[in-house]
């Protein structure tokens, strides 16, 4: 029957693979299975067998993809350069057109339509705060349990959403923040950490009302007509913006993928904070600390490392804060969070997250750094309450404020 | 069929047995061109596991194909149609090292660059280094012999396996070779090495580490002709000074790698030489010069020499990339392995390079120069009607003039399916026949790996006992 959707992969996408294997080491799945059909190379062979009309996209099919993390490390080795991300969204939606079953239509409704209701992520953070307040959150059962890794949430849920900071004398311009779905109500130290440091740079920041989840969850889990949408609605959020920061790595992976096509491409304006923030620190606009605050070791969110390819700014923040960043992985591999991943393939998603867990505790670093929130998540998850976990821009504006009062004095 | 899978999963579990037509087809292949087929692939995790899967194949008249990671260019993988296919990337264990002497016994799903890794804090590595070294396993290097870059001066796989455990065709498991210098008896650990699975399985393997170098350093020497880096590479060797690895490249192969990994390949100059010196710093500084010279007055346009380790890793990584950079040009390819005397490097290449216009096919080069060890490299699109076709008939003509220049088939690859008709090229029937009855000592009835290695008819004469 081969593909039903515009979102298949093509054939171009899959002709780009030679079959060289050099992609088999890097991806976690066959690192802990060993199986060709767990490894980028066998996945890509599945969609070009369907592709082909030699195999259908049948249970089995639907299976070997959704085993994939959608990690992406396997791009980065790649010598024939397949864009696997993209193939391996194509290959999910066209396995949710197809094979119609309770447990997708579920991550659908979840990831495709709830994530953009401002009022459901609402109603969801008022109750995982209240679990959090009386203490039942690490005793809840499965897919519950997951809230152990959040942090705590305020009451009233905070939201950046229609606001807008302004900086301390006259603007030199104006950047847009993305507020996200549940960064809003769940990692605010972000956004303050962000924002504030854009005005401590002299910059206006907005937070446009009519923006939404970008939509990255969604694709992932083949909800491609859903992620869509919300790309679309985005795109006319930030129209008029030159710069989009985006402090969740999934998130702005995703919008520079995605958002693009017409002329005023949104992917083209969409900057990561830690790209923002090093860049502000090199050009001199942001200040570089010299405190020594000791180690932090560094959990490279494989949709920066891997889908952005950025490497070096996490770390020259972290060094401009006076940390010393502590390596904990060559290969970037990734923690096991994967988005909804965590919630389809616990026992592989825990493997992971033990593995990444170990190589953070190896280091006696007592903060890590990640710059995305779910991989924030497993982190926290994995580890214990000795050990801080956040986003190397919330570390660096710690110091920079902490720099400040002392200067005050 | 149905009751060999019942067996084997009784065995194995659910999860390690796997018949669904999606998982054949994955399984089918290695990174080569053909495609084969196996009803059955299994995952043991151990050498108990493998004797046992073994026997039940045996027991159903099953062929056996062993399977690392299936980075195998000439088929010896690729399971003949109805063959149990037995995956070996589960036993992935380092069982000992020992530092002293310098050994370790693996598992033949181990790694090769993981194994290299595992010992760096001791100051040791697995000097055989294939191009797909970050995923191909131990037991595919033994299986053909695996050479690589660095073989130049440390000698291909063979001179470093000490020994192995073996599970024979019949399902029992022996050791053959072993941790002393000499080991008495015949030399059964050589037979093994380049078998190709068809003399038994390999469920753990002896190999000998060696010591990491003080010193290394890459060179990057360009020229404006293919005769004259031919010509420095033979100089260089008959100067005695043999570097750690020598490879060329040409302009088209440079053009891909550079898109792929910017490591500042020169995409101008018609070929690259890529030299490895490692040593005593006081070594690799003469053998620097030395290599300059010859290239300098071998009409080399620049030379560069990168001593900083991130600098010849950049230049190593385009190196090793180069079987899948080619993938820019086009979606298929087909990589030759032949070898040639050092001598005639230029002239074998001028010749492929006829042939490939003759063809009408789109041709590269990157090759261990060094050992004469050339890989053409065919870049196509196998939809296109005959391709296929007209690609594997001009690289039979490339074998076929490497072995007129006094050559050979296969310097690393192995013969698998892609080289065996060929072999009658190079060996007499009764060459073959001695190898045939080889074979037929390992394996009475041809149940492991059949139809790779030897033409049918190999066993032409009747010298066996009645």
């Amino acid at each position: 029957m081969g593909w039903v959707t515009e979102w298949a992969p093509t054939k171009v996408e899959l002709d780009a693979c030679i079959d060289c294997g050099l992609c088999l080491p890097v991806c976690p799945t066959f690192q802990l299975t060993g199986d060709e059909a767990a490894s980028p190379r066998g996945r890509l062979t599945a969609m070009r067998a369907v592709d082909e009309g030699i195999m259908v996209v049948d249970e089995r099919f639907g299976e070997i993809m959704d085993f994939c993390l959608q990690c992406r490390a396997c791009e980065v080795v790649c010598p024939s350069m397949v864009p696997f991300g993209r193939a391996m969204e194509g290959a999910k939606a066209e396995v949710v057109a197809q094979l119609p079953d309770a447990r997708r239509a579920f991550k659908r409704s979840v990831f495709g339509r709830a994530l953009r209701v401002r009022g459901l992520v609402t109603m969801a953070s008022w109750m995982a705060a209240g679990a959090q307040r009386t203490g039942i959150a690490p005793r809840l059962p499965g897919l519950l349990g997951r809230i152990a890794g959040l942090r705590p949430i305020p009451i009233p849920v905070p939201s950046t959403r229609g606001r807008t900071w302004d900086p301390d004398g006259i603007p030199k311009g104006t950047i847009a923040l993305f507020s996200g779905c549940v960064m809003d109500p769940w990692f605010s130290e972000v956004h303050v950490a962000v924002i504030q440091l854009l005005r401590t740079a002299g910059f206006r920041v907005v937070a446009p009302e009519k923006q939404t989840c970008c939509g990255a969850l969604a694709a992932h889990e083949g909800a491609a007509y859903d992620a869509a949408d919300m790309v679309e609605r985005n795109v006319q959020a930030f129209e008029g913006f030159d710069t989009v920061v985006v402090d969740a790595a999934g998130c702005s992976a995703h919008l520079k993928a995605h958002a693009g096509g017409d002329g005023a491409s949104l992917a083209a304006r969409v900057v990561d904070a830690t790209e923002l923030v090093a860049s502000l620190i090199a050009e001199g606009s942001l200040p570089t600390i010299d405190v020594d605050r000791g180690p932090v070791a560094i959990q490279d969110p494989c949709h920066l490392r891997h889908a952005q390819r950025i490497v070096d700014e996490p770390r020259a923040i972290l060094r401009a804060a006076g940390y010393q960043p502590v390596e904990i992985d060559t290969h970037g591999m990734c923690c096991g969070a994967a988005g909804a991943y965590q919630l389809s393939h616990p026992e592989t998603s825990d493997e992971l997250g033990r593995r990444k867990a170990d190589q953070v505790r190896t280091t006696g670093a007592k903060i890590v750094a990640s710059a995305n929130p779910g991989c924030e998540m497993q982190l926290r998850t994995h580890l214990d309450a000795t050990v801080r976990v956040a986003h190397p821009v919330e570390l660096y504006w710690e110091a920079v404020s902490e720099a400040r009062v002392i200067a005050g004095n | 069929m149905a009751r060999a899978v019942d067996e084997l999963t009784a065995l194995l579990g659910d999860d390690r047995v796997r018949d669904h037509p999606l998982d054949q087809h994955l399984f089918a292949k290695d990174a080569g061109l053909r495609r084969g087929g196996a009803p059955i692939v299994v995952f043991p995790e151990s050498s108990d596991e493998v004797a046992a899967v073994v026997k039940i194949a045996g027991a159903h008249g099953m062929p056996i194909v062993a399977r690392g990671a299936g980075t195998g260019l000439a088929g010896g993988a690729v399971p003949q149609e109805g063959s149990l296919l037995v995956v070996l990337t589960r036993m992935n264990r380092i069982f000992e090292i020992d530092e002293v002497g310098r050994t370790a016994w693996v598992g033949p799903g181990v790694v090769n660059l993981d194994l290299s890794e595992a010992t760096a804090d001791r100051g040791l590595h697995f000097a055989p280094d294939p191009s797909s070294q970050s995923a191909c396993t131990i037991g595919g290097n033994v299986a053909t012999n695996a050479g690589g870059p660095h073989c130049l001066a440390e000698g291909s796989t063979v001179a470093h396996i000490l020994g192995v455990e073996l599970v024979t065709a019949d399902g029992s498991t022996v050791i053959l070779g072993g941790e002393a210098p000499d080991t008495p008896g015949y030399d059964l650990r050589g037979v093994i090495v380049g078998s190709e699975g068809t003399l038994g399985i390999v469920t753990k393997v002896l190999v000998r580490l060696t010591e990491n170098h003080l010193d290394a350093a890459t060179l990057l020497m360009a020229f404006d002709t293919i005769e004259d880096a031919a010509r420095t590479v033979s100089e260089v060797i008959a100067a005695g000074v043999v570097p750690a690895a020598l490879e060329m490249m040409d302009k088209p192969m440079c053009v891909a790698v550079e898109n792929f990994v910017q490591a500042g390949y020169p995409t101008d100059a018609a070929a690259v030489l890529l030299a490895d010196v490692l040593g005593h710093p006081a070594g690799t500084a003469a053998s620097i010069e030395l290599l300059s010279d010859i290239a300098v007055r071998n009409g080399a346009t620049s030379v560069r020499v990168a001593t900083d380790e991130s600098e010849r890793a950049l230049l190593w990584k385009g190196r090793k990339s180069a079987f899948g950079a080619i993938a820019q040009a086009a979606p298929d390819y087909y990589l030759n392995d032949t070898v040639v005397p050092r001598t005639r490097i230029a002239e074998v290449i001028s010749k492929t390079y006829e042939i490939a216009e003759r063809y009408d096919i789109t041709l590269m080069n990157v090759f261990h120069a060094g050992d004469g060890n050339l890989h053409p490299l065919v870049s196509f699109d196998a939809a296109e009607p005959g391709m296929t076709e007209r690609v594997v008939a001009a690289a039979r003509e490339m074998v076929t003039v490497a072995v007129a220049a006094g050559g050979t088939l296969s310097g690393e690859h192995g013969i698998g399916f892609e080289k065996r008709d060929l072999m009658s090229s190079v060996f007499s029937p009764e060459d073959l026949d001695a190898q045939a009855r080889l074979r037929e000592a390992f394996d009475q009835d041809g149940v492991l790996n059949p139809g790779k290695v030897l033409p049918e008819g190999s066993r032409c004469f009747d010298w066996g006992p009645a």
